[in-house]
């Protein structure tokens, strides 16, 4: 399962998506968010399993089909973690 | 308590055997630290998943890390921490014995990570208040930096556990040969342990230490299953209490000569 990584420097500043990684459960997905996220001195860090993200729009969607389908693509394949889902 | 027990900034201000005591636990707290932080360290290859052997570098970076911060303590003691580091031979270290040769499997590494790692915690936490200061006030941090070891170890213990009745057998197999060895670690209740009770240089003896152990390793133990620690009970025949160990064990060679560095010796600058 991939789990987006969010992290924030101060109290009070916007949660900052600082990257993703692999992981089979939410215990791991804690630990492992923190031994490949925790070289800089964060408030506070959060994991998100991808999956759990809920598309509430996309300025796209009215948009032509292609364009639309493209962009799902970019998404499946960019903001991909390192290795195997 | 109704006396007011003193406390030392320096090693000086120690009786002489509290002083021995407290050089002995220091010295075992950081060879088993070297030696742990070189285990997770062969692994960060040969990890399962690319994130797990992330996990063993930053575990490796922080034992590493404690026991640079132990052995320099050891100056305070009259030690040359050069010769600490890089000048001792295999018989000469004082690691657990759990310790003393590579885990040769993943779970192998899980039982290490989980319980080795547990035991020099809850050591390090009969610490916290010292009155030895130099270690009282370095400890805290030592014990915060675990939090997420522990986290690692038990996750893998517990996804292991799940993985079929072969996989299980192999981690309980693991943890067996672990846990016996880590409980023994603690010592026994002896004149020894006592002085460093008495000086509240710790806060537990042996028997206290496997308590607080074992209430944390329980839970873990029976989601595994087939491991008894009620019949654990450690046979302290042939035990040296200024090592922990039996005197004629050591890791190996090619061990040692990792730890030391022995490769990378004229590449050493001060």
């Amino acid at each position: 399962m991939i789990y987006e990584v969010f992290a924030r420097k101060t109290r009070g500043e916007p949660l900052r998506h600082i990257g993703n990684l692999n992981a089979p459960d939410d215990e791991l997905g804690k630990v492992y968010a923190f031994n490949t996220y925790d070289e800089e001195k964060w408030f506070d860090m959060f994991v998100v399993p991808r999956d759990r993200f809920i598309e509430v729009f996309n300025r796209l969607d009215a948009a032509e089909t292609g364009e639309r389908a493209a962009v799902l693509a970019e998404r499946a394949a960019g903001e991909r973690a390192p290795v195997n889902e | 308590m109704s006396t007011t027990i003193g406390t030392a900034a320096r090693a000086a201000d120690l009786g002489p055997d509290v002083r021995e005591g407290v050089r002995d636990l220091i010295l075992m707290l950081a060879d088993s630290k070297r030696l742990l932080g070189m285990r997770y360290g062969n692994w960060i290859l040969g990890a399962p998943e690319l994130e797990a052997g992330i996990a063993c570098a930053s575990m490796a970076q922080d034992e590493w890390g404690h026991a640079r911060l132990l052995y320099a303590l050891l100056k305070d003691f009259g030690d040359d921490v050069d010769r600490l580091e890089h000048g001792r031979e295999p018989d000469d270290y004082r690691c657990m014995d759990a310790l003393d040769r590579e885990p040769g499997s993943w779970p192998e590494l899980i039982a290490v990570n989980t319980f080795v790692d547990l035991a020099l915690t809850v050591q390090l936490e009969a610490l916290a208040q010292s009155t030895y200061l130099p270690l009282r006030q370095r400890v805290q941090k030592l014990i915060e930096e675990e939090t997420f070891h522990a986290a690692h170890g038990t996750a893998w213990l517990r996804r292991i556990g799940r993985a079929g009745r072969e996989a299980q057998q192999v981690m309980r197999e693991a943890v067996a040969a672990v846990v016996p060895r880590a409980l023994r670690w603690f010592g026994p209740d002896s004149r020894y342990a006592h002085v460093l009770q008495e000086a509240s240089i710790v806060d537990a003896v042996g028997s206290g230490l496997r308590a607080r152990f074992i209430e944390r390793a329980a839970p873990l133990l029976r989601e595994l299953g087939g491991i008894d620690v009620a019949e654990l009970e450690p046979d302290f025949t042939g035990f040296d209490e200024s090592t922990r160990r039996t005197p004629g064990t050591a890791p190996d060679a090619r061990t040692i000569a990792q730890v030391r560095g022995d490769r990378n010796r004229a590449f050493l600058m001060d």
